[in-house]
């Protein structure tokens, strides 16, 4: 049997829908992944066949054939784990919904498998969540442990999960995923136990640092003498990048 | 930093992994100051599946090589590019990818191999031909794309001592935001925020000096020879001391503090 599953796959800070095609059938036992995986999407085959079997779930012995689809570019990474997975689950006819179709049609799915089922958290998620959120999509199932970073993008539903045996609940129908969202702290409260008047004279440095701040101009310190120096560099530089941080704290909204 | 700012920072430390879990959103701007070992790949990004490197996690941040001259000649002059374009394109067979790098660069280095030259105080101890060299390991168009140049000296003993009030960070932030936010009203519609960014035709239009100031502009670029993106850049630096003045026009005392951040490649480059 076929199924397909929708993922997106990074490439730059830009990302591209692709789509799981799995195909389960007769034949001498097998497990090919095609589509240009590089050796992080290769290996996953163990860790997909070890995560369901260690999930107490039965892995069929048959011919298994996967496409990562567009299969012309190169995939990296190993967000394609759960996918797969839930692609070869779904294949095998041990997950059954009469609304699957409509749910796989408007749900991506990313996470990295370990051995015993669990989800593990992945990177490139917020590039991810954007681009889904370009795209159309409805629902993101990610790794629990990704909520926060996700939940930055409205208007797309999240769905984090920590174990393979949630999904199939999930998609089953048994078992809702709470998508309470965290609210995320966007305030720049850090605290600089650095400071201006910490350094002692270097007047004439501190009004070029201040120029080079105000204007976001490139500055370059050439320095007379070998000791000390470094430290006031370095501290005007932190300084520095405090300002810069305060740089829009006020009425700068147009961008 | 407002919401998009931060969602693009977020975005390549994300790719990364380098954002954590527990605070994934980068509120502050990036402060980046890689060893001097690095490579051109992890300064600039690269690799089969091309990173980001340092310069993209400096976007909208402070980039600072502290010695500069001992940074590898093809990582500095990696830079160049990116300076102007404030992006970078990494090509591959299949792919082309390009990550912004909206950064300031921050640069601080010794003139000599032994520190001392150029000072007042100390004697340098290394030869002519030892200073020519070490000094030319920063290349005259990298120099050329850094606005201030700036000398630190040794302070004197009754600094040190002096009791007044020195300004606090504060003081000096508040200064410095006023003048961001006259530069962002300036350029509200330009989708631009800083002097820094404008354009050789932005120059033309946003930096008018007044008679008095193009007189003394017109003497330095024929003394000194300067390039016209020296030209340029004296403009934009000349625009921020204004800036910080809150004064409409560019006149002839901020655009000879302009120049005078420029001449220091005269002093240790040009021997």
């Amino acid at each position: 049997m076929l199924s397909i599953i929708k993922s997106i796959a990074l490439q730059g800070l830009d990302g591209y829908l692709v789509s799981i095609q799995v195909d389960i059938s007769n034949g001498i036992p097998d497990f090919k992944i095609v589509g240009l995986p590089d050796t992080s999407v290769k290996e996953s085959k163990e860790r997909v066949i070890s995560a369901i079997k260690n999930s107490n779930i039965e892995f069929l012995s048959k011919k298994i054939i996967i496409n990562l689809s567009p299969a012309s570019t190169k995939k990296e990474g190993s967000i394609f784990d759960l996918p797969i997975a839930v692609g070869i689950l779904i294949a095998s006819k041990k997950i059954k919904n009469s609304n699957l179709e409509k749910i796989l049609n408007e749900t991506i799915f990313v996470g990295e498998l370990s051995l015993n089922g669990n989800i593990e958290k992945t990177k490139g998620i917020l590039p991810i969540c954007i681009e889904a959120k370009k795209l159309g999509i409805k629902r993101i199932i990610l790794p629990k442990q990704n909520t926060k970073e996700a939940s930055i993008i409205k208007d797309i539903e999240i769905c984090p999960i920590s174990t393979i045996k949630e999904v199939i609940n999930y998609l089953n129908g048994q078992q809702e995923i709470a998508t309470e969202i965290e609210e995320i702290n966007l305030k720049n409260n850090i605290e600089y136990d650095i400071d201006f008047a910490d350094i002692k004279g270097q007047e004439s440095v501190k009004r070029a640092l201040e120029v080079t701040a105000s204007g976001g101009h490139n500055c370059l310190l050439i320095r007379t003498t070998r000791i000390r120096e470094n430290n006031v560099g370095k501290k005007n530089d932190n300084n520095l990048a405090r300002y810069e941080f305060r740089r829009n704290a006020r009425g700068n909204k147009n961008i | 930093m407002n919401l998009e700012e931060m969602l693009e920072v977020t975005k390549i430390y994300s790719i990364l992994g380098l954002n954590s879990m527990d605070d994934p959103i980068i509120t502050t701007r990036p402060f980046r100051n890689p060893h001097h070992t690095v490579t051109p790949t992890s300064l600039v990004g690269g690799g089969k599946y091309p990173k980001p490197g340092e310069i993209s996690l400096a976007n909208y941040g402070i980039l600072y090589l502290d010695e500069l001259p001992e940074f590898n000649k093809n990582s500095l002059e990696s830079l160049r590019g990116p300076l102007e374009d404030r992006k970078i394109s990494i090509s591959r067979l299949n792919t082309t990818i390009t990550y912004p790098c909206k950064f300031m660069l921050m640069a601080s280095m010794n003139p000599c191999q032994c520190g001392y030259y150029g000072s007042k105080e100390r004697k340098c101890s290394c030869t002519a031909e030892q200073i020519r060299k070490y000094i030319n390991r920063v290349s005259g168009p990298l120099l050329d794309r850094i606005d201030i140049h700036i000398e630190v000296n040794p302070i004197k003993y009754s600094q040190i001592e002096k009791k007044h009030k020195i300004e606090t960070s504060k003081e000096i932030k508040t200064r410095v935001n006023m003048a961001r936010k006259l530069q962002t009203e300036r350029y509200k519609k330009l989708n631009i925020f800083s002097n820094s960014e404008l354009t050789p035709q932005l120059i033309e239009k946003f930096c008018i000096p007044t008679s008095s100031g193009k007189k003394i502009l017109e003497m330095a670029i024929d003394k000194l020879g300067l390039s016209m993106r020296a030209y340029h850049r004296i403009l934009k630096v000349a625009r921020t001391i204004a800036d910080l003045e809150t004064s409409e026009k560019i006149e002839e005392k901020h655009l000879a503090e302009a120049i005078q951040y420029r001449s220091l490649d005269r002093k240790y480059w040009q021997k």
